[in-house]
């Protein structure tokens, strides 16, 4: 049960980045891009074999003097044949667009870079700095320009999230809502909140109440449908966690956990032949996950379909004897 | 009060449990770990302890099992085990070096059962490196005969269980093991970005078998572990209890494992086991992983006919009650019993189903510890030492009385071994729970006495001398219930072999039916039976005493 809900505050978490982590990405992003610059990989203008302009844009580039070097590199981008200066001349300007503020040009080549070079540490490691830092610009300038807007109060109420910081976050979203009591989404992230705090009756009514309350403003919301049939299967009430993940994986078909959600909830409440769909739904989506297979052999075994439930068991403990044995935090 | 004597129903306002100070029971003993800083991983898990009656006075003794000198450990003082003889006044005497029970090697639990048929109970003490077995000589003393018996199980052994697997009516043996595990192959598990050294988890470790051992009737024992497929079956094995879970008329076995599937090692007869864990939906968690499974038990709280599981885990997997299916496989009933939130945030070690209220309904007691001494310095919500909970069945749902059972479920403790014994006789059970480095705790239970029982000693002859696998069904009034005897169960540890069946409010128990385990397979019926009190019956004999 436990790993479900890891799972899920995990994809929230990974939605929220706090100031002060954005902060520190700012310092070490610009620290990182004028190390890189001054301990460039290329070789000194003028050097044997230098001639090409590229080859002097990178030089350039190298010694911070991204001025010069970043409009060589954007008109030569795309006309490079050979791979290794490709890829020197994409990472010197990606490096300079962000030294010099050109977000749009340093997307575009991160993209490229990605699409042209995948799985390249050193790509993928600039790739999270410069997003991070990218992320971090775009948060100052919402602070500078409109600090008391609900979007940003909705970031500073992320960030103290993303520190724990329960009460604060707390009395951060509630003033948007006396500002704007219509905001989709805050009612979902206050019901999240109170889930985070330590386990109590209170806090889980108080989610309650809250997910409801999103889902009176944006009855499209699936994560708020989600959040209240998860309650429910925590509490063991099967008869309204079953419509609640019906409904997130109605609204949101590429929800996976809601297919698995409900599969686990028709298991429970022995209502096996309809857990079927659901759960072979949820396997073809994230065939790696155990999760699907396991409870599909459990929905097969009961249906009387032993062969199925035989082939998923060996699936389940295949993928398991693949992986780091045992759940144990 | 000496057994065979009423029991006066009480309403004193007393918690529903109370400690037993040491001042008190007189038991100063305290479990040494020998915690070092190369954190060897048995430093963490014990200790195991008993209830047994060694010199047959009626009366419930102690025992409680020690660390002690091995490869990796080398105790200042000598460290030894302890037997407490019941005093029948609530206090205990420390008879361990006359007894000669002390243990020499890392003590882990501890296992009782008549294995020579003598009427003595003996006592099997699991250990690392290896096991002892102590006959029972009659004269309060022991005989250490390991050797003889061929029962050592060297390597790490933690629970076992006495039990007759191919219904010859001799209690055979069944001792988990866990990992494969000695000094030399000690691994450093650093945390953070420190590296500071902690306890490993078990995953890092070789699973190992567990060993089965046949009884041959002449005082010797033959590994049986590989021809009844015990061997096929890589355990990292803390708990066993063995029950017939699908009523076939042989033992089969629960046990459970960290890290890796718990078993149920169906038994097939003819000497052979299946292991169907897995298939029978007991092996993994709902995510289709492996949890860490420790303390386990069957007891059939729905009183449906069949026998149901329990085995307890490390937090943040839940806890897990399997409701038995009634065809091998079995639904697991942890969420809609209540017994899911609750257990979240904690890690279980002993359990057992029992009914502490004598209400008829088989409730169920929790002992919590985590296993990790740094788990406070890198989790929230959890700790250490952990409150007990027990759990009051309501009819085939539980609900958590811990708050209102008494000052000690507001306590936090290491506990490890948990086992079941009416000590004062009573009739209301209580319990003996067992600290990882640190003193025991000793639970008088006050409301079982509130209600009408009957306590029922088993003496088999042509079935097991102990009883294991007897089911007793009884009537009074409107109450029908059902009790099996199983053979083990919770963690390190062994109960009081007398079943205490609860009557509640009523004054009158219309009648009792014995089915004795196989080969014997007879059912045994009562009538015209006495209320609050033990009362003995004995195969075949058509009374009681």
């Amino acid at each position: 049960m436990a790993l479900y809900c890891i799972r899920w505050s995990l994809s929230l978490s990974s939605l929220i980045m706090s100031k002060f982590l954005q902060s520190a990405f700012v310092i070490s992003v610009g620290v990182m891009v004028a190390a890189t610059i001054a301990t460039g990989q290329t070789r000194p203008v003028g050097a044997p074999g230098a001639g090409s302009t590229v080859e002097q844009a990178i030089d350039l580039a190298a010694k911070g003097r991204c001025q010069e070097a970043l409009p060589v590199l954007k008109r030569s981008a795309g006309h490079i044949p050979d791979k290794d200066l490709k890829y020197r001349a994409a990472m010197a300007t990606a490096r300079c667009a962000m030294s010099l503020g050109q977000a749009e040009t340093a997307v575009a080549t991160l993209f490229l870079l990605n699409r042209e070079f995948p799985h390249d540490p050193e790509v993928l490691y600039i790739t999270t700095h410069y997003y991070g830092e990218l992320a971090s610009r775009a948060s100052q300038e919402l602070a500078a320009t409109a600090p008391s807007s609900y979007q940003a109060l909705e970031l500073e109420a992320e960030a103290m999230e993303s520190q724990n910081r329960w009460e604060d976050a707390t009395a951060e979203y509630k003033k948007i809502l006396e500002q704007n009591p219509n905001v989709p989404g805050i009612h979902f992230r206050l019901g999240r909140v109170a889930l985070s705090k330590s386990e109590s009756p209170a806090n889980t009514e108080e989610a309650r109440t809250e997910f409801e309350e999103e889902l009176k403003l944006d009855p499209a919301n699936a994560a708020a449908e989600f959040s209240l049939g998860e309650i429910a299967r925590r509490a063991g009430q099967w008869d309204e966690a079953i419509p609640r993940f019906t409904s997130a994986s109605k609204l949101d078909p590429a929800f996976a956990e809601a297919f698995l959600a409900l599969g686990m909830s028709l298991n429970s409440a022995e209502r096996y032949s309809e857990a079927v769909i659901p759960l072979e739904r949820y396997a073809k989506m994230l065939p790696a996950d155990p999760a699907g297979h396991y409870q599909l052999s459990i929905a097969y075994a009961r249906t009387g379909r032993k062969e199925d439930a035989t082939r998923e068991m060996a699936i389940q403990r295949q993928i398991v004897e693949k992986t780091p044995s045992g759940s144990r935090p | 009060m000496a057994p065979g004597f009423a029991a006066f129903t009480l309403n004193d306002g007393a918690p529903a449990f109370e400690e037993v100070p040491p001042s008190v029971s007189g038991i100063s003993w305290a479990h040494v770990s020998g915690q070092s800083p190369e954190m060897y991983m048995p430093e963490t898990v014990g200790p195991g302890c008993a209830f047994f009656d060694y010199d047959s006075d009626g009366w419930m003794d102690i025992y409680l099992v020690n660390s002690g000198a091995c490869d990796f450990y080398q105790p200042a003082a000598p460290l030894r085990n302890a037997l407490y003889r019941n005093n029948h006044d609530g206090t205990f005497t420390d008879v361990t070096l006359k007894a000669g029970v002390a243990g020499n090697a890392y003590g882990m639990g501890a296992a009782v059962g008549d294995y020579d048929r003598d009427g003595l109970p003996d006592l099997y003490v699991t250990q690392y490196p290896r096991s002892i077995l102590y006959h029972n000589n009659g004269d309060g003393t022991f005989t250490d005969v390991t050797a003889k018996a061929g029962v050592a199980a060297p390597g790490w052994a933690t629970s076992a269980v006495w039990f007759d697997y191919d219904n010859d009516g001799l209690l055979d043996l069944f001792v988990c093991r866990f990992v494969e595990f000695d000094k030399s192959k000690n691994i450093y598990c650093g945390y953070g970005a420190s590296n500071r050294r902690w306890y490993c988890k078990p995953n890092v470790y070789l699973p190992a078998p567990c060993w089965l051992f046949h009884n041959n009737g002449d005082g010797t024992f033959t590994d049986v572990s590989k021809e009844s497929g015990i061997v096929k079956s890589l355990a990292k094995a803390w708990g066993v209890v063995a029950a017939d879970i699908n009523n076939d008329g042989w033992m089969d076995l629960f046990v459970g494992n960290d890290t890796v599937p718990n078993f149920l090692f169906a038994n097939r007869g003819k000497g052979k086991f299946e292991e169907i864990g897995t298939l029978a939906g007991v092996g993994y968690g709902s995510f289709g992983l492996a949890r860490s499974g420790m303390g386990v038990d069957a007891g059939d709280y729905d009183q449906d006919g069949w026998l149901d599981l329990f085995v307890a885990n490390v937090d943040h997997e839940s806890f897990a009650l399997y409701r038995n299916a009634k065809d091998e496989s079995f639904t697991d009933a942890t969420v809609a019993s209540g017994i899911g939130s609750s257990t979240r945030l904690l890690s279980g070690w002993g359990l057992k189903f029992f009914d502490y209220d004598n209400d008829g309904n088989l409730d169920l007691l929790l002992g919590n510890g985590h296993p990790d001494l740094m788990v406070e310095n890198r989790m929230q919500d959890v700790t250490y030492r952990e409150p007990m909970l027990l759990f009051r069945n309501l009819g085939g749902s539980f609900r958590n009385v811990s708050p209102e059972s008494g000052l000690a479920f507001s306590k936090n403790f290491a506990a490890r071994g948990l086992a079941l014994g009416d000590f004062d006789n009573d009739g209301a059970v209580d319990v003996l729970v067992a600290q990882n480095d640190g003193a025991p705790v000793l639970l008088r239970n006050n409301a079982g006495r509130r209600s009408h029982w009957l306590g029922v000693k088993l003496i088999g002859r042509k079935a097991n001398i102990d009883g294991v696998g007897a089911k007793l069904s009884y009537q009074s009034g409107d109450l029908v219930r059902h009790q099996w005897k199983v053979g083990g169960g919770s963690y390190l540890s062994s109960h009081d072999p007398r079943m205490v069946l609860g009557l509640g409010p009523r004054t009158k128990i219309d009648w009792l039916e014995v089915k004795w385990p196989n080969p014997s397979g007879k059912t045994e019926r009562f009538t015209e039976l006495p209320i609050d009190r033990y009362i003995t019956i004995e195969e075949g004999q058509g009374r009681w005493r």
